[in-house]
């Protein structure tokens, strides 16, 4: 997992809403199935023991964990490149966050 | 598109799409993990003897995946002519050439294993559910049914698939496990495509998906028969015939489609 830089940017000013975290995403996550400039934003899941960083959320299409140059939060749209999907962010029951297909 | 995008989320949903549905997109994203290999697989992914059992369980089990790769490739060159859009009707076309792959490295596996006439040994081994499944299959794209074809195809064999080969890949041979890890990266492309095409008729449609939802009544019978199959050919305990069948009870769930 990438190393965030807490760059405290506030994506709304004037908003209450808290800052974002930054996340700097390495450019090898052994994810292969994407075109190379694209694979940073990928990588594979390792079942239900892999812990997701603030940046991360799970297509529940193909099961590949999508990663975000930012914080995730419900509301949030993320595309799954290696399955197409486009994807809203929501908050799950037990407060994770976890993603629905939006087709 | 740029070449090193820097939030690839911040796209616009129209240049996503015609990027992911485009030929180029295909050609660099399967560059990724089939450079280099030879006949679906790295030149050395190590040795395993099998026994004359174990050999004759893996023929059984190939020959029922060539029927689902042949239906495929039967399905998705058929399907490309009713394709409703440019983007769809590219996409497919790179889906004819994964599944021609696929019955090729598969093909080629059952020589490897001693199997001189794969047809012959497809027709005596194939279990007659997934057979019938195929000539489903093929009615659908005769019939010029483009819903009813892409739920049978890319949703109901693709997640079968998905799920099968990646429960297999964890205790196959060396050699048949790369074949199949590369074949299921394919996989996620197709499963994907079926499920985000027709979710997006079905959200306009309400008839069809009380069609669909009748049709997969009606497949679900060849589906648990097939999956009973192949969990007793791969040798599958319970817990893996759930975890297979799971993926395919939660795409049809996704799309509406379970009641």
């Amino acid at each position: 997992m990438s190393d965030p830089l807490h760059e405290l940017v506030s994506e709304r000013a004037g908003q209450l809403e808290p800052p974002r975290q930054r996340f700097v995403l390495e450019d090898d996550t052994g994810f292969d199935e994407v075109p190379k400039k694209y694979r940073k934003f990928y990588r594979k899941w390792a079942g239900p023991d892999d812990r997701l960083a603030p940046n991360e959320v799970l297509c529940p299409v193909c099961k590949v964990v999508i990663r975000s140059t930012r914080e995730l939060r419900p509301g949030d749209r993320v595309y799954c490149m290696p399955c197409m999907s486009r994807l809203i962010v929501v908050q799950g029951a037990n407060g994770t966050l976890e993603a629905r297909v939006a087709y | 598109m740029t070449s090193d995008p820097r939030e690839i989320h911040d796209l616009p949903e129209e240049e996503f799409l015609a990027e992911v549905h485009s030929f180029e997109f295909w050609f660099q994203a399967i560059e990724g993990y089939l450079g280099g290999t030879t006949w679906g697989h790295r030149a050395d992914p190590g040795t395993v003897l099998l026994s004359d059992p174990e050999r004759d369980r893996l023929v059984s089990v190939l020959c029922n995946y060539m029927v689902g790769e042949l239906a495929a490739l039967d399905g998705a060159s058929g399907l490309v002519a009713l394709a409703p859009s440019h983007r769809a009707k590219v996409f497919l076309a790179t889906q004819v050439a994964d599944e021609a792959r696929h019955v090729e490295v598969f093909r080629h596996r059952l020589q490897e294993l001693g199997v001189a006439d794969a047809e012959a040994e497809i027709a005596r081994r194939a279990s007659p559910s997934v057979q019938e499944f195929r000539r489903r299959l093929r009615g659908f794209v005769e019939g010029k049914d483009w819903p009813a074809a892409l739920f049978a195809q890319n949703v109901v064999l693709e997640c079968l698939e998905f799920a099968v080969f990646q429960d297999h890949a964890r205790e196959a041979d060396p050699v048949t496990a790369d074949i199949l890890r590369r074949v299921i990266k394919d996989e996620r492309r197709h499963v994907g495509f079926g499920e985000n095409e027709l979710g997006r008729q079905l959200a306009a449609d309400r008839p069809l998906r009380r069609r669909l939802a009748r049709l997969r009544r009606e497949l679900d019978v060849l589906v648990l028969d097939t999956l009973a199959g192949t969990a007793r050919i791969v040798g599958l305990d319970t817990t893996g015939s759930e975890r297979i069948g799971r993926a395919y009870v939660e795409a049809v769930e996704r799309l509406g489609l379970l009641r």
